[in-house]
């Protein structure tokens, strides 16, 4: 894996949009092209694609936030709402949930979908950047990115962000494809996300480019130690890691104290 | 933890379809709207926590029994015990000596357990009217004459039960029965009595659908 800290510096005018280069302007506009042509089939392409798995993994990122009832969650790149139907159950009606994504598309869906399982009430949608946060310092108790990471510009200037809007003793989640631990697996995975998948989204949502640019995207992903280092430089503190599925996927945690 | 997620995973989906089997659930289950019940079930490698709202979340729990116990509120409750003491705790009579001997703790409040335990035992999934429907009129008949019967008795020897011990639970002070216990016992006598009389009513539209016919 090249070192991704090269290519998005913040003195550099490029970064990569997958395995392309492209001008820092333009990848969020190019991130959101993929969205935007994504979300209408977004859920069935996740359970598809992970096998179903993509819910444990949730499923296991909730279970390690430690929400608790009347607590203030950020749900960042929340996209079409997992985490957050989750969570607006968990905080009750004491707390608040906010559903936060650069993209309105992704964004409505969500909101229609959460709407239509009868979660209102106390439910925010804001769409916003990860890395400019519209909210004051020391805010949320709480705050999760689940697979919302990858496609930020300046993902040092994300979790500059999430910390800034913390409170003290909150925590960030982050969940994002990471590196598989085992040669083979990494053999295996490659085989899997650059040929079966973007055959899949081809034939299922009649789009393989996005799904050419997930697997590219996930490639050039910082790896555990050096997402955990950008934690770190961040501010956090307590930061680690657990890989989940072999380190397909990894969940980074960190506190602010 | 894909284990840890499967088990809640399933167990979450096992009781929400549970209770989607009857609808007066929903209005049990909201009398529990925001409580948590913590259980630690030696020798399970992790605890569970079912949250109650609209339906019930089972979140793995990952921190220690004291810690846990330091965090309860007064919506929250937790209980230690083993898998294999699972099958006593059903006879609501020994669970004095349960706790006594160790094999059971109960932390927080005590009414969110009894009001959990309130939920799943008042469960009334309609077999019964299930079973007339799906079969011929005859067989129908017996079924209720049979089940007619058996309520009566039930709602006899309830009333009795609930008479003798109800009187002894109160002269006898020093009999001193653990409150859980007392709590179970009084919840399994109405929920018995709830049973009679809703069994009751659904015999009286069968035989009304029936005579129709
Ligand atoms: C793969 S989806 C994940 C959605 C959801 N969290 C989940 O796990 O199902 C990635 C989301 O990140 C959002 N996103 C991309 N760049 C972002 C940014 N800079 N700020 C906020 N959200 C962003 C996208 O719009 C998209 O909804």
């Amino acid at each position: 894996m090249s070192d991704p800290q090269s290519t998005h510096s913040n003195d550099t005018s490029t970064t990569h949009f997958g395995f392309k280069q492209v001008e820092k302007n333009q990848k969020a506009s190019l991130v959101a092209e993929v969205f935007d042509s994504v979300a209408a089939k977004y859920d069935v392409m996740n359970d598809l694609m992970s096998m179903g798995v993509h819910r444990l993994w949730k499923r296991y990122t909730i279970d390690c936030a430690g929400v608790r009832p009347g607590n203030q969650v950020l749900d960042i790149a929340g996209g079409t709402g997992d985490l957050t139907a989750k969570f607006s159950r968990l905080v009750g009606s004491t707390g608040k949930v906010t559903l936060a994504d650069i993209n309105l598309s992704m964004l409505k869906v969500g909101r229609d979908k959460l709407r239509d399982r009868g979660l209102v009430g106390n439910i925010d949608y804001v769409q916003a950047d990860a890395e400019a946060l519209p909210f004051p310092d020391n805010t949320f108790d709480v705050v999760t990115m689940a697979f919302g990471l990858r496609n930020v510009t300046e993902k040092q200037n994300a979790l500059d962000s999430v910390y800034r809007v913390l409170k003290p003793g909150g925590r960030l989640l982050v969940l994002e494809f990471s590196k598989p631990t085992s040669e083979q697996l990494s053999k295996l995975y490659d085989m899997y996300s650059f040929h079966i998948l973007p055959k899949m989204g081809q034939l299922v949502a009649n789009d393989a480019e996005s799904y050419q640019y997930l697997a590219e995207s996930i490639r050039m992903h910082p790896d555990q130690d050096t997402l955990k280092g950008m934690f770190e430089k961040a501010g956090f503190d307590q930061c680690d890691y657990q890989n989940l599925t072999g380190g397909i996927v990894a969940l980074h945690r960190g506190f602010k104290f | 933890m894909p284990s840890s997620a499967l088990f809640s995973a399933a167990i979450e989906q096992a009781i929400n379809r549970l209770l989607s089997l009857d609808s007066d659930s929903k209005a049990r289950l909201s009398r529990l709207n925001g409580m948590r019940l913590y259980l630690f079930i030696d020798p399970l490698p992790n605890a569970i926590c079912l949250v109650f709202s609209t339906q019930v979340d089972v979140l793995t729990e990952y921190d220690d029994h004291s810690d846990v116990v330091a965090k309860l509120d007064d919506k929250s409750c937790c209980i230690q015990t083993r898998v294999s003491t699972l099958p006593s705790l059903k006879d609501t009579n020994q669970l004095t000596r349960l706790i006594q001997q160790g094999e059971l703790t109960v932390d927080g409040a005590l009414s969110v357990a009894q009001q959990v335990s309130g939920l799943f035992q008042h469960l009334d999934i309609d077999i019964e009217e299930i079973i007339a429907t799906n079969t011929t009129d005859v067989f129908a008949h017996s079924l209720v004459s049979a089940a007619k019967t058996l309520s009566e008795k039930a709602r006899t020897g309830s009333e009795m039960v609930s008479r003798v011990l109800g009187n002894a639970l109160v002269e006898e002070k020093q009999l001193a029965a653990h409150r859980l216990a007392v709590m179970h016992f009084s919840d399994n006598v109405n929920a018995l009595r709830d049973d009679t009389a809703r069994l009751e009513a659904r015999l009286n539209h069968l035989e009304s659908t029936r005579s129709k016919s």
